[in-house]
């Protein structure tokens, strides 16, 4: 009786469909991942009105400011002295003004006077900062040389 | 004349590992670095040192004062437009400070920019109760689009407790 022997076959797998997808799933990530928001620091949980809307036109320059609490992974609060995060240990925020007035001074050199005091000071501070502290740095800020001031929101409204 | 024999036609077979090692690379460095951020939006205020910013305007602007007392605690406590209290209910004070507001400004179709609102917090109330009269004061949100009532918002000086 005559065997017939298979000839050894190699099984191609379609890979279009993958890579196809795995395009698709790249441009998703692409457009999803926002860049901007390197500023904001995780630890801070803004308070959320209806009414915050981004900025029609992006500032530039801005200084980003943020107020908050240490917190551990939970959210919970490690200590009740608020501060500005700047790296990881929070500075406390009377004592910030050298740094404001470096700011200032710099911005001052580079683009002059009149640009320096129109850079922004963007404030994000948790929701149960005590409202008094906003405005000893908004003082501050006045005292480094600057005028205009924003405090940040989440857009949503859920959170209340 | 001999003729060679037509060559047969060859597959070209085209090295997709290294394109798929790279992609997936990509892709897991997108996976990692997404962030998923709820979008932030801010208040402008405008605060010149010396607050002289309209020492030139012939009028100057109706000054509205908003006054938040605070609890202990930081909560609520009462909230007052001009001397008229609203309550601590929130948010619901809130919403009759918005409906006051309205009643003076909103009626004033682009002629919001004579109104100024001055907050004159407690020193100890948390910013959340700030960020919802802020909100209160500057309009609402009708459909899709805001409504505008009143872009001056400043802040009385801090007074801070010994």
């Amino acid at each position: 009786m005559k065997i017939k022997h298979a000839k050894p076959t190699i099984v191609e797998a379609d890979m279009t469909p993958m890579i196809d997808m795995t395009f698709q799933l790249i441009a998703f990530f692409m457009i999803v991942t926002n860049f901007e928001q390197t500023q904001a620091d995780e630890r801070v949980k803004l308070p959320a009105d209806k009414l915050a809307r981004p900025p029609k036109v992006a500032r530039e320059n801005d200084i980003v400011l943020n107020v908050g609490f240490d917190r551990n992974e939970l959210g919970q609060k490690i200590s009740q002295e608020p501060g500005i995060f700047y790296g990881d240990q929070p500075i406390p925020i009377r004592d910030y003004f050298p740094r404001l007035k470096d700011e200032y001074t710099l911005a001052a050199k580079q683009f002059g006077e009149a640009e320096a005091r129109k850079r922004t000071i963007v404030i994000r501070a948790d929701g149960d900062v005590p409202t008094g502290l906003i405005q000893e740095l908004i003082k501050l800020g006045q005292e480094a040389g600057f005028e205009k001031f924003a405090l940040k929101a989440k857009s949503d409204d859920e959170a209340g | 004349m001999k003729f060679r024999k037509r060559e047969t036609d060859t597959k070209v077979d085209i090295q997709m590992s290294a394109m798929i090692d790279i992609v997936f690379q990509l892709l897991i460095f997108f996976l990692l670095t997404l962030k998923i951020i709820p979008p932030e939006g801010d208040f402008n205020i405008n605060m010149p040192i010396g607050a002289v910013a309209n020492a030139n305007d012939d009028i100057p602007p109706m000054d509205l004062k908003v006054k938040l007392e605070a609890n202990p605690d930081g909560t609520l406590k009462q909230l007052y437009f001009g001397s008229r209290a609203l309550g601590n209910d929130f948010p619901f004070c809130f919403e009759r400070l918005n409906q006051d507001i309205a009643a003076i400004a909103g009626g004033q179709q682009g002629y919001s920019d004579d109104l100024e609102v001055e907050l004159d917090p407690d020193y100890g109330l948390h910013y959340r109760y700030i960020v919802k009269a802020i909100s209160a004061c500057r309009g609402r949100i009708q459909g899709d689009q805001q409504v505008t009532y009143i872009e001056k918002i400043k802040f009385a000086p801090v007074d801070r407790p010994e």
